[in-house]
């Protein structure tokens, strides 16, 4: 910094120092001394002090030893001196009695100073003293120093309310009954009572200070021409920058005003609205009141005539909603109103209690639907009673006219595959078929021909009737014959069917599935001897039965069937 | 326009400095003599006479001195037997006091060892240029209006481009065009605090045209105000938290307060008493304990809050009004809403005790990360302004920017910049791992230093050498011998510095509304 620039300018020509340039970083013994003399040239950088300031001794002491340290002298380090500070007499710890409780976490704080100080008005020695003079006076009533304050800070701001300008246009000292005209419930009572008394300290003291405000004020901008060379007058306010006018931006500004104005008409509609609702409420609420206080008086009207008062009567009180029918939806129901208070919504309105409820429509509207079919149905039934409906998917079930049908429901056990010659002897009736014991008896297996229907409750329930044809032919009609599949005889169907279908004999012996539709089979059946049981025989039964209960149902009698079939009569 | 052409006076002529004896009768404002200051004579020019106990008594401002040892003086420390100058005679008698001296070339100091400007010597112009300047301040001073400055300066930077062009003219024929031709007659008070801050300057000699501008750009008024009140300090003494201290400049506070011994300020809420009864009064029923803002910084030492100036209105005024006591360069002309103040404290049982701010520009057209910065009188020299410097850099590089302080700095702030800088620079140069290279970029993008603050610091060092064709960055053994002692007595008296996980911040976002409608 002390050499010339001068001199090294003038014999090099330097590349200019770009900021983007990367440097090499190097110690002081890795660069040539010699080069050192040309390094003058770099930007020159302002030192951001002022110029009849930079040149002030002290600074210039504290640069220039900075300087020499930076070029490696030794210089010890120089402080611009600077006007003492001392510590102050004031007892700290009283003025500053409250304690900070150093909260664990980050202070987040909004409150302002307004805010935390009280009230703004803080009263001086000669408040003090007169203060201290009206105590005196009057040993029963104190003034504290809190409610003097009030009172003056009350003083004040009147007065300010109602001479702005008192400071300059000379105004006389506002009147006691001016000021007591103001007074509000900013001024609570017991400092209500000093008013008159400190009144005129205050205005003794307005006048003194030629009805000036007494507390010491900033002086802010007053407009006048004065302002701008008066050093005291501060924190003005801040001019909005001008923006340039263009079409775009009045169209843009109109905008905004546009749809200003509309929200705040439209808020203020809102708030209009809430008033009308309020004031309805108010009125509702009175309402209600009202009709209370008659239920009230009524029911004394009632206690007084003992005949006449019954259990309950406390009731009248209570808005009594109406009894919902209890058929319906008692869930939804609301419990019954047994509280005078109406019942709170959580967003704090009231629930109106004739309000329809969309469940309450949706279950009313179920039950008519259900009631409807129910009409339906039992007009249907009156329309056929005597007939049998006998369509694909009858509308009436069978099942339930089966008193007016001529079939019979075949509640019985058949033998299965009877001999021959016995089938004939008891061919009368199915009940004495399943009554009277053949001789083969002891063999034969009870099957419970007709078990339980699987398949829902109409038309599984196997029934047959008689009906005597042209010629007087006997014809067996026969139905509900519930047939599982052919192909997948459900396992667990079968194995209940032959829970009991089995000897102790048997137990050695395989079944064999073999379909009886096969000629071998069928030849073989031929065959065999009535007389003769045997195995096969068995076997070829239980085939029988699973051959039968597959085919089935109405008007298919002519398949083959090995069960005897015996209409009564 | 009209205004300004008729302020400027082109006729004004330097008058020869008048110099005689002068005995304690005809002594007046703006009269320069001799007084006694610490065992030596120093030349010092008197700035208000007052009259105590029936003894006169000056306050003077010594020359090459900064302005916070001004004083008041008796007569008997005035050395009267050498000759006094006088201030301009033919001079408007309000404003002769403020008109400083013609050019003189006796008090060139010799002490300039140091100077960074070269001062290529044009004795000639100097003597043409500075009436000039000095009578523009004299005539512009009655018609000044109100400055419609919209940049939310806290600083005082009157000389703005469009100043130039003010001033420019008379100085030479080749004026840089301002930018905006849209000239506002306000810029005229910008032009005149210029002027009369280049006023005391101009007899320090000869500077060029770019000089000169550059001065109108950052040569702020010796002041923000143009009256004299201004330039006496106003407070006796000052007594906050467990201190006393005394004012170094003038501050706006009520009028009133100039005739009190002692101005009590309240620790916590910053409010001011002229008298004690007041300020006890005030203690009882203050509850505030900590800045009334956020707080986003904490360590085991200090706390930093950040405080809005358009929520906190009456704390930040009142920040402002106390700091304007210790800051030369602050003006309180406009209102505290388009800033943040940035408050450092310690903790302790009472509570968050403020040790320093700096207020920073809610949105800065100039990129500035600081606008005034402060430690408190009762707090230097504890290396809390290094922290506060730290913390604002930390600011902006949680913002992802470049920053720098507001100029103009004061002669404190930039020993504090300054060695705030040296370090950081020299840290990250011999940070573990780095390579052989950086750039003066990325320096800057490490530290969120501009580049020319990067640029100031090397050339400050020494450190910015040209060697075989190229530019290099040495690392001096004076530079490394300063960071060795450094590390030094960091061990003994232990590392303060800030810690960026600690600061829960993020860059606060100001929509167009709240920046244009102000009130």
């Amino acid at each position: 910094m002390t050499r010339s620039t001068v001199a090294a300018s003038a014999r090099f020509r330097q590349r200019k120092l770009t900021t983007k340039q990367a440097l090499q970083i190097l110690r002081e013994d890795q660069i040539d001394s010699v080069d050192d003399e040309a390094q003058r040239n770099v930007p020159k950088v302002e030192t951001g002090v002022e110029k009849g300031e930079e040149v002030e001794h002290h600074l210039q002491a504290a640069l220039s030893a900075s300087q020499a340290a930076a070029v490696g002298g030794k210089v010890a380090q120089i402080y611009i001196p600077t006007p003492d500070t001392i510590q102050s007499s004031l007892e700290y710890d009283r003025l500053y009695s409250l304690t900070f409780p150093k909260p664990a976490t980050y202070i987040r704080f909004s409150s302002t100073v307004e805010d935390c100080c009280g009230c703004p008005y803080d009263m001086d020695d000669d408040d003090d003293l007169f203060l201290n003079s009206l105590n005196h006076r009057d040993a029963s009533t104190q003034c504290s120093e809190n409610h003097f304050e009030e009172v003056i800070h009350f003083l004040e701001e009147t007065a300010q309310a109602k001479q702005p300008y008192a400071a300059v246009d000379n105004s006389p000292v506002l009147t006691y009954d001016t000021i007591s005209d103001a007074f509000d419930e900013s001024l609570d009572a017991p400092a209500r009572s000093f008013t008159k008394e400190i009144y005129e300290h205050w205005k003794m003291r307005r006048l003194k200070e030629g009805n000036r405000s007494l507390t010491a004020n900033l002086k802010l901008e007053t407009g006048a021409e004065t302002d701008e060379s008066d050093p005291y007058v501060c924190f003005r306010r801040r001019e909005v920058r001008q923006v340039r006018k263009t079409r775009g931006r009045d169209a843009h500004s109109a905008e905004k005003l546009k749809k200003l104005r509309k929200e705040l008409e439209e808020s203020r509609q809102i708030m209009a609205l809430i008033r009308q609702r309020e004031i309805t409420k108010r009125e509702q609420l009175a309402v209600e009141r009202h009709l209370f206080e008659q239920r009230s008086s009524l029911r004394q009207v009632k206690l007084n005539l003992p005949e006449q008062y019954k259990e309950g009567d406390e009731d009248l009180l209570i808005n009594q909603k109406p009894q919902k029918k209890k058929t319906q939806d008692p869930p939804a129901q609301r419990p019954s109103g047994t509280q005078l208070r109406m019942p709170q919504r959580p967003d704090g309105r009231f629930a109106d209690a004739d309000l329809v409820q969309l469940q309450d429509v949706l279950a009313e509207n179920e039950r008519q639907i259900k009631e409807e079919i129910e009409n339906r149905i039992a007009q249907h039934k009156q329309r056929s009673e005597g007939y049998l409906d006998m369509t694909r998917a009858p509308l009436t079930p069978p099942m339930e006219e089966s008193t007016g049908s001529s079939f019979r429901t075949a509640m019985t056990e058949y033998l299965p595959t009877p001999p021959a010659s016995i089938s004939s002897e008891h061919s009368g009736d199915v009940a004495a078929v399943s009554g009277s014991p053949g001789p083969i008896k002891d063999q034969a297996v009870a099957v419970r021909y007709a078990s339980p229907s699987y398949d829902g409750p109409h038309g599984s329930q196997p029934s047959f009737r008689r009906r005597i044809g042209r010629g007087g032919r006997l014809m067996i009609d026969r139905r509900g014959m519930r047939v599982p599949g052919r192909d997948s005889p459900d396992a667990t169907l079968l194995a209940d069917r032959y829970r009991f279908d089995r000897e102790e004999d048997d137990e050695d012996l395989a079944t064999y599935q073999v379909d009886p539709y096969d000629i071998a089979s069928m030849r073989y059946r031929a065959r065999i001897s009535g007389l003769h049981h045997t195995y096969q025989a068995q076997a070829a039964k239980r085939q029988q039965i699973e051959v039968s209960t597959t085919r089935g149902g109405l008007g298919e009698q002519h398949r083959p069937n090995a069960v005897r079939q015996s209409a009564p009569d | 326009m009209a205004p300004r052409d008729a302020s400027v006076d082109h006729t004004a002529t330097p008058e020869p400095v008048e110099k005689s004896l002068a005995t304690i009768g005809t002594l007046r404002i703006g009269v320069k003599a001799f007084v006694e200051k610490d065992g030596e004579k120093r030349k010092a020019e008197i700035l208000s006479i007052q009259s105590r106990k029936g003894q006169p008594s000056y306050y003077v401002h010594y020359e090459e001195f900064n302005k916070r040892l001004d004083e008041w003086v008796s007569a008997s420390r005035l050395d009267l037997s050498q000759e006094v100058e006088w201030p301009q005679p033919e001079a408007p008698p309000k404003k002769s006091q403020k008109q400083t001296a013609p050019p003189k070339s006796a008090t060139l100091p010799k002490s300039s060892v140091g100077q960074k400007r070269p001062r290529t010597s044009t004795t000639s112009r100097r003597d043409s240029e500075t009436p000039e300047l000095s009578s523009t301040t004299g005539n512009a001073q009655p018609k000044l209006t109100r400055p419609s400055l919209v940049g939310g300066k806290e600083n005082n930077r009157p000389g703005s481009d469009q100043s130039i062009s003010v001033i420019a003219p008379e100085i030479t024929t080749d004026t840089p065009k301002p930018e905006d031709s849209d000239l506002d007659i306000a810029d005229l008070q910008d032009a005149a605090a210029a002027a009369k801050a280049a006023g005391p300057t101009a007899k320090q000699g000869p500077y060029s045209r770019e000089e000169e501008i550059e001065k109108l750009r950052t040569g702020g008024s010796m002041t923000q105000n143009q009256t004299e009140i201004s330039r006496v300090r106003n407070l006796q003494r000052v007594q906050m938290g467990k201190h006393e201290m005394e004012p170094w400049y003038f501050s706006p506070y009520p009028q009133t307060f100039t005739e009190a011994d002692m101005v009590y300020i309240c620790e916590f809420c910053l409010s001011y008493y002229d008298s004690l009864k007041p300020f006890q009064r005030h203690r009882a029923k203050c509850t505030l304990l900590h800045p009334p803002g956020n707080e986003i910084y904490r360590d085991d030492y200090v706390s930093f809050f950040e405080i809005d100036g358009r929520r906190q209105r009456r704390w930040c005024r009142n920040l402002c009004l106390l700091s304007k006591l210790f800051l030369d360069h602050k003006t309180l002309y406009y209102d505290v809403d388009p800033f943040l103040f940035y408050c450092m404290t310690t903790r302790d049982d009472h509570g968050c005790h403020l040790v320093g701010y700096f207020s920073k520009e809610k949105e800065s057209a100039e990129g500035y990360n600081v606008a005034c910065i402060l430690t408190l009188p009762q707090y230097q020299r504890m290396g809390f302004g290094k922290l506060l410097i730290a913390f604002s850099y930390e600011l902006s590089k949680r913002e992802g920017k470049l920053g720098s302080p507001e100029k103009p700095l004061s002669d404190l702030g930039l020993l504090g910049y300054r060695a705030y800088w040296a370090e950081t620079v020299v840290d990250l140069l011999t940070e573990e791992g780095r390579g052989g290279e950086v750039s003066v970029e990325e320096i800057g993008s490490l530290s969120a230093m501009t580049t020319g603050d990067v640029l100031h610091t090397l050339q400050n060092l020494n450190m910015l050498r040209y060697s075989k064709g190229n530019h290099v960055i040495v690392l001096t053994d004076a530079v490394l011998h300063q960071q060795r002692k450094q590390r030094e007595k960091e061990k003994i008296k232990g590392k303060r510095r800030v810690d960026p996980e600690r600061l829960v911040w993020k860059p606060p976002v100001f929509s167009a509304g709240s920046r244009t409608w102000n009130w």
